[in-house]
């Protein structure tokens, strides 16, 4: 039977003189006790389509058709008072970044008992009681009853959250990109426990994410939105083998798998050069108050050596340090204790973080878009760093900007040259940023998380880019990121990373296949497609 | 300079901001060719206290001075030195918000302890006291508004260099090895020019209220002729107890019109830094007002 039916649903963004379609008719069904997975790209219309079946839609959004079936009654035609009465007691919402959706002032156990509150109108020691049972329901230990969010960990504060939304038996859960926050191992454990817990509640599910793979091995239906959409909707065999549409085969295989034998990356290179070697670097933060300080050892004793043309990267999940390391590599983060030592001609004591070492060190950062300053044009951002190392006199500026364009296969590069960074899509801009990494002629290239802000029909790509431009100018290239499957495919060396401590290195070829720490390996595992057969209970 | 350009030009385009830029225009063109309008405000012209007539439009006031010419010319000075201060106030709040904003650690402890110590000060007796110390003039009043106002301005500002400064085109620049000056300067600033507009609008109307209140208390120089000694003058010749109401009405109106205009282009200025109130507005439009932001998502079904 269906629970949740929505017919030819569809919604505008009310503009000054035009308005633009952000949902085409819309048909969804959810049945009983199923999983729907959505999926699309950013800017497809996933979130749309959720909040404006909340009806919680902020302007300038406007829904122009359509009905959305729940218990026999249309949302769509509900007063305020009636959506009230549905949400959480019917549909419940699990948000996008749900990791800031806890209140940091108030405890664990006071923000789970309201919505027996506020929706069921118990006594604060009734719900407190049921508050402590979910606790129980979703394994996190009853200690954590009085505990701050900032206490749990990520995957335990995604896991109170979902608590939360089941807390008055909703018939229907609506998760909104819940695991994109979380690294790979603890992203599994979430889905596995949802799973289980829907196995013992019987809710439905719809389940929003940009990652296709993921939801190919837990959903019962899949749709598939492509700018506002519906572009492929079926059960979970029909899109494996390839879906009807063209956009779902380019999903399929844009993922990045691990890739074990890479023969264009596994040549050997017998040049060995050491470009720059770290030793014993030990990185502090100071936190809270100068009256009661804590110490972070963001970065333990990490000693690691680049080489010259090869790709390094280093994995790890948020918060193990990653990006500490680049920084310290670009000095944008002061060091603690020990030494950065620059072979490549010169000491480093000599360079410290002068204009010659910039010129040889370049880095690109994971958000695209906040890398790049929204009130100048692409120009402005070859022309300092142009004029700054000297590369060209000011007349050749713009001859000189087109050819790096043209490098990151930005063409025609005419029509980039005056475009400002909101006129251009996250792959575009990423592109800009990392010819302006190349401004210089760098010997080293930090890539802080180059992918991960973009949508995965692009990343294979962005990633190629690397590749090639390591071969053309013998580049080294240090790339920072949480995903073992886009280490695999473009670099020579691995570096695990797990709280600011080096778990294991080597070569990639040796690392994927034959892991030694139970980090890497749970790592390489999770990456496995099949790892929901593997590892989950029967459903 | 681009940057000021295309956002002076968008916000021409907001209704608000458009009907407070031309208030504002009539009344700084109005000001600045006052001398070729009319005569000095300070010659006797007729017989003291005549109300409003065909000669003499708004009345002449205790000294037998025409209250029109009065206004207009009062306006060169009273506008030029609110711009002036509220200008001077944005650039030492920038300044200093910048500079501890985007270094932080000792400086920012440093300058934030200067600012903190300012705005505790009780600013309104502060300035009172200083304008009855220093010699009056103009250049009084500018340095007594500066001095008193810059805190507040510099400690907002701080917060949102502090806000950019971490940000990754900021860190961008360093590892092109952008100087920090010109990072504040070229890339920071300018993308708070919203902001900036809008504390040097605030800073402008304070400038207003402030000096004409001081000139009221006669801690301006009375000699001159500004919309503040016109109000003082008015008090002096008992206006109110001989109900001669065009000796201060007009300056009043004018200093609410003034305020008034800046008011509404500081409206435009928020509409254009808060993309959520003008896309309220385009659905409003659409719903032909039957819209409220804390109600559910509208449906429209057109048939």
């Amino acid at each position: 039977m269906s629970i949740l039916n929505i017919n030819n649903l569809s919604v505008e963004y009310i503009g000054d003189k035009s308005s633009t379609q952000a949902l085409k008719n819309i048909s969804i069904d959810v049945d009983e006790n199923q999983i729907v997975g959505i999926v699309g790209e950013s800017g497809s219309g996933k979130s749309t389509l959720i909040k404006s079946v909340m009806r919680i839609l902020s302007a300038p959004g406007l829904i122009t058709s359509g009905e959305v079936i729940f218990d026999n009654k249309d949302i769509l035609k509900m007063s305020d008072e009636e959506i009230f009465d549905i949400r959480w007691k019917g549909i419940s919402l699990v948000k996008q970044k749900a990791l800031n959706s806890l209140n940091p002032v108030t405890k664990i156990g006071y923000q789970m008992s309201l919505p027996f509150r506020y929706h069921m109108g118990l006594s604060k020691v009734d719900a407190e009681q049921k508050a402590r049972d979910l606790l129980d329901l979703v394994n996190i230990d009853l200690i954590h009853f009085d505990s701050y969010p900032h206490e749990l960990s990520g995957g335990m504060r995604q896991r109170v959250i979902i608590a939360m939304a089941m807390a008055l038996q909703p018939k229907l859960i609506i998760m909104d990109e819940p695991t994109t926050a979380l690294d790979v191992i603890t992203e599994h454990e979430i889905i596995d426990s949802i799973r289980s817990l829907q196995n013992k509640l019987n809710f439905s599910i719809i389940f929003i994410t940009h990652d296709l793979n993921l939801l190919l091995q837990f959903a019962d239906k899949v749709c598939v939105l492509y700018d506002g959409e519906l572009v492929d909707y079926g059960s979970v065999d029909e899109i494996k083998l390839g879906g009807k549409h063209n956009y779902t085969k380019k999903l399929l295989d844009s993922m990045p798998k691990i890739n074990l034998l890479n023969e264009k990356i596994n040549e050997k290179n017998n040049n060995e050069t050491k470009i720059l070697s770290l030793e014993n670097i030990n990185v502090k933060y100071q936190l809270g108050s100068w009256l009661s300080p804590e110490i972070l050892h963001a970065v333990n004793d990490v000693s690691l050596d680049l080489y010259k043309g090869k790709i390094t990267s280093i994995i790890g999940e948020s918060g193990s340090g990653k990006s500490t390391i680049a920084k310290v590599i670009t000095g944008l983060e002061d060091l603690e204790s020990g030494n950065i030592l620059h072979f490549d001609g010169k000491k480093f004591s000599d360079m410290e973080h002068n204009l010659a070492f910039r010129k040889k060190v370049q880095m690109i950062f994971q958000d695209p878009f906040s890398a790049l300053n929204p009130i100048h044009s692409v120009l402005h951002h070859f022309e300092r760093p142009l004029l700054r190392f000297g590369m060209c006199s000011k007349n050749e500026i713009k001859s000189k900007t087109l050819e790096l364009l043209e490098m990151v296969e930005l063409t025609p590069a005419e029509e980039f040259l005056y475009k400002f960074p909101h006129e251009m899509s996250g792959g575009e801009c990423q592109r800009v940023c990392i010819a302006r990494a190349l401004c210089s002629n760098p010997d080293l290239i930090i890539a802080d998380e180059p992918t991960s802000m973009l949508d995965v029909s692009i990343r294979s790509d962005i990633l190629n880019l690397f590749i090639k431009l390591k071969e053309e100018f013998n580049l080294s290239i240090l790339l920072i990121t949480h995903d073992i499957a886009s280490a695999s495919i473009c670099s020579q060396d691995i570096i695990v990373l797990k709280k600011g401590k080096i778990v294991e290195s080597g070569l990639s070829e040796n690392i994927i296949k034959s892991p030694k720490h139970d980090y890497t390996k749970n790592l390489i595992s999770a990456s496995m497609d099949d790892w929901f057969k593997n590892n989950c209970k029967e459903k | 300079m681009n940057n000021i350009i295309k956002f002076f030009i968008s916000l021409t385009n907001n209704f608000k901001a458009k009907v407070g830029l031309y208030i504002l225009f009539i009344f700084i063109i109005t000001s600045i060719f006052a001398p070729l309008i009319i005569g000095s405000p300070s010659d006797y012209v007729g017989v003291p206290l005549q109300a409003p007539s065909t000669e003499f439009w708004f009345g002449t006031n205790g000294q037998g001075q025409d209250v029109f010419a009065q206004t207009l010319h009062g306006a060169q000075k009273t506008l030029f030195i609110a711009f002036l201060s509220g200008f001077l106030v944005v650039l030492v709040g920038a300044f200093l918000g910048g500079v501890a904003g985007y270094f932080g650690s000792r400086l920012d402890d440093m300058i934030s302890l200067l600012i903190n110590v300012f705005l505790l000060l009780p600013g309104l007796p502060l300035m009172v006291i200083l304008a009855a110390w220093l010699p009056p003039g103009p250049l009084t009043i500018i340095v007594v508004l500066v001095f008193t106002g810059w805190a507040w301005h510099a400690r907002v500002l701080r917060s949102q260099v502090m806000v950019f400064s971490n940000q990754d085109f900021v860190l961008a620049s360093k590892v092109c090895g952008e100087s920090s000056f010109r990072i504040i300067m070229v890339e920071i600033l300018p993308r708070m020019l919203p902001l900036i507009a809008s504390s040097f609008i605030g800073a402008t109307i304070y400038g207003i209220g402030a000096q004409v209140g001081l000139e009221f208390l006669g801690l301006g120089d009375i000699s001159q002729v500004t919309w503040g000694t016109n109000l003082y003058w008015a008090t002096n010749d008992l206006a109110l107890l001989t109900g001669s109401w065009w000796t201060y009405v007009p300056t009043g109106i004018s200093i609410a019109l003034v305020s008034l205009s800046l008011t509404l282009i500081n409206f435009g200025i928020d509409e254009l830094a808060n993309p959520r109130l003008i896309s309220e507005r385009h659905l409003s439009n659409k719903l032909k007002g039957d819209f409220d932001r804390n109600s559910v998502t509208p449906v429209r079904v057109e048939k």
